[in-house]
């Protein structure tokens, strides 16, 4: 440790995976600019891992060393860590420093272990349907409302030559579950998804089989594609902008692509919550934390860690890095009155997220697989979805070994916590 | 006092190999998710292995894979090395061009691969396609992902085995050579019997890594289809790292390690008893 460094402060350290050089120039600047600008008596220092970071911080933290700020990739990787007594209970910083009032209720039971909070989200995250509004109005269709209003738009785009999902596995094979999570979500329905993880009904219950069977209806019908498992995520945003295809099911992350692809004509991308099936009642946001943010229990510095989590709660940081990156740092605050976001930022991303907040907080949300499943059951709904579509497995069969899955991580107590609706 | 020499040696190999080993070996009689305290559950990883139909189809993959790497560049880097032994006008810059691909780093040569070739958008197949011959990619169809597969680690690994073979090539006693020559042997005649057999312990050698390092074999198909689709391209390696790192079933990864290694301790085997003969001999 160099002598500036002491002389800057007392260190805190934070691995983060990877990040485009303009995401770093954001987090150099907002984040750790921000952060020891405000904080004189620490130092913040981010080191990028890139997308191994949570074998890495596993077996750093297995052998008693690794960041004082842990990040994970969501809250089913918290409970083995805080089982095995790497990370440190927050339940006194959340009390000290006012997260259980600033933070909506749902995200801290999500980080919490035995009763006792381990982690909080950095960004939650919720899936629909992006739609290129030029395509539409030039072939005179509308955003579809329901399962047969997107059904009816898929045919006309497929008569018109063009793929009606803009999307694709090669460069991240877990985009299977985005699409997996819609169907189980919008189409099996939110109830049915909370017994299934309560364990109350099993995975192979008739509106999970009904679910997967319109998912695998879209893909032999061509819905996603000839390319899905060629094209790249940005590469499939592209073709989303340039107009080779409608709609784009997917997550707000990818609202940090909108003004990179669609350039100055950022106003014709749309989002709407993923139409649903009848009886569901409207959209089902299905909810997702990307990654939460824990200290470690051998941290040296776990003041300065909690302050660094403090400041990422700030409407001032939420303000700033919303403003230049969006979708990555969508913390839960349950307050959303004193940000401001810059004018630049189209104002979709704003009410989107005003729109998943409000619904959150009526407990009026689905969950995202990535973020309510144990992780093999995860990999199995990842993995196993391909041999359907692919004509390698029946539907039947894909859903019996994700419930054989889930029933032995349950045993095992590998479910991550599922906040009561 | 020589056998101080060895305590470095053997430091080396207790500290990196031979613990890692052992240690490897006994986690696969436990369940472990990587994070918390290992249970003790005897052969249940092995059990589950068995009743796991993706095991035997890595497994199966990995034998299909052997088998086209004992014999394809193998028999390119034998043709293309016995044919700059004969013409060996401009054997060097053939050398060079052909060892080129081994220099390139593995991910580089599989981006490459996956974004400048075989991709419909941005790649040499896309444009192909777009002339109106469609070529598709052979990444996204379980019947041809492992060959796809396959051809990129070829194109990077038969100029290796060339400049080995070259190299063993030119240690054959030039007289035998010339005598051939004088006989009136052609081409073939002068490999089948004089080249092939003056580097059979070469060939042998290589045929035995070749073995060892198929069973080893991830990086390739972990860049460009990890193991998909649908478990198609699935390996023992990548198996066992999906197991390690995404399943958190760590004592299930060390299971299949333990078979990966008992197929490289039969070949090692096989290797040492050919030697035990020639030795003998």
């Amino acid at each position: 440790m160099s002598r500036l460094a002491f002389a800057a402060g007392k260190p805190v350290s934070w691995w983060y995976e990877s990040a485009a050089p303009a995401q770093q120039d954001a987090i150099a600047k907002v984040l750790i600019g921000g952060f020891n600008a405000s904080h004189p008596d620490y130092s913040l220092s981010i080191d990028y891992r890139g997308s191994e970071l949570d074998k890495q911080m596993r077996v750093a933290l297995l052998s008693g060393n690794g960041p004082d700020v842990v990040y994970t990739a969501g809250p089913s990787y918290v409970a083995p860590m805080a089982r095995a007594g790497q990370l440190l209970a927050l339940d006194d910083y959340a009390e000290k420093l006012g997260w259980n009032k600033r933070i909506l209720p749902v995200f801290l039971e999500m980080g919490k272990y035995d009763g006792k909070l381990f982690a909080v989200p950095k960004t939650y995250e919720t899936l629909g349907l992006f739609y290129n509004k030029a395509v539409l109005e030039k072939n005179g269709w509308k955003a579809p409302t329901t399962i047969a209003e997107l059904e009816a738009l898929a045919e006309e785009a497929l008569k018109a030559k063009l793929v009606p999902f803009a999307s694709g596995n090669a460069g991240w094979r877990g985009n299977n579950e985005h699409y997996v999570t819609i169907a189980l979500n919008s189409i099996a329905g939110p109830e049915n998804v909370y017994k299934a993880l309560k364990g109350e009904i099993p995975w192979t219950a008739e509106p999970f089989v009904a679910a997967i069977n319109k998912l695998n209806d879209w893909w032999q019908k061509g819905y996603f594609g000839p390319d899905y498992f060629s094209l790249e995520t940005e590469q499939f945003f592209a073709q989303m902008a340039a107009g080779k295809s409608p709609m784009l099911p997917s997550g707000t992350w990818h609202f940090q692509y909108i003004q990179s692809y669609f350039k100055d004509k950022a106003d014709q991308c749309g989002f709407v919550g993923f139409p649903s099936a009848d009886g569901l009642g409207g959209p089902v946001y299905a909810l997702g934390v990307g990654s939460t943010l824990s200290i470690a229990a051998a941290s040296q510095n776990p003041d300065g860690a909690a302050a660094a989590i403090d400041y990422v709660f700030s409407p001032e940081f939420y303000s700033a890095m919303n403003s230049v990156w969006q979708g990555e740092w969508n913390t839960p605050l349950v307050d959303l009155s004193m940000v401001k976001i810059s004018d630049e930022v189209p104002a979709l991303y704003a009410e989107t997220m005003k729109t998943l907040g409000d619904a959150v907080a009526k407990d009026q949300y689905g969950y995202t697989s990535w973020t309510f499943l144990p992780p093999a059951t995860d990999t199995q709904l990842i993995n196993g979805i391909e041999e359907v579509w692919l004509g390698r497995s029946t539907v039947a069969d894909y859903l019996a070994q994700i419930d054989a899955t889930f029933q032995q991580e349950k045993a095992d107590g590998k479910v991550p916590a599922v906040p009561a609706r | 006092m020589h056998r101080l020499y060895l305590i470095p040696t053997l430091l080396i190999n207790v500290v990196i190999i031979f613990i890692p080993a052992v240690l490897t070996i006994a986690l696969a009689f436990y369940r472990w998710d990587g994070i918390g305290m290992p249970v003790f559950v005897g052969l249940a990883n092995f059990r589950q292995l068995l009743a796991d139909r993706v095991f035997w189809m890595a497994l199966g993959n990995n034998v299909i894979w052997t088998a086209i790497f004992l014999t394809v560049p193998i028999a390119m880097g034998l043709l293309a090395a016995t044919m700059m032994l004969v013409a060996r006008r401009g054997s060097a810059f053939f050398q060079v061009v052909y060892f080129l691909p081994m220099v390139i780093a593995t991910a580089i040569t599989a981006r490459v691969w996956q974004g400048m070739i075989y991709s419909p958008l941005t790649g040499i197949a896309g444009l192909v396609t777009r002339a109106g011959f469609p070529v598709p990619n052979p990444l996204t169809q379980p019947s041809t992902a492992l060959y796809g597969i396959a051809v990129v680690d070829l194109w990077h690994w038969w100029g290796f085995l060339c400049v080995i073979f070259f190299a063993a090539l030119r240690q054959v006693p030039q007289e035998q050579i010339e005598a051939a020559r004088i006989e009136g042997a052609s081409f073939w005649q002068m490999l089948r019997y004089v080249l092939l057999p003056g580097i059979r312990p070469t060939i042998t050698l290589m045929m035995i890594m070749t073995i060892i390092w198929s069973f080893l074999v991830f990086d390739f198909v972990y860049i460009l289809t990890q193991g998909g689709p649908a478990f198609s391209s699935e390996v023992l390696s990548t198996f066992a790292y999906r197991s390690a790192f995404y399943d958190l079933a760590v004592g299930k990864a060390a299971a299949v390690a333990v078979v990966i290694s008992l197929f490289g301790l039969a070949t090692t085997a096989v290797y040492i008893r050919l030697q035990a003969k020639e030795f003998d001999q």
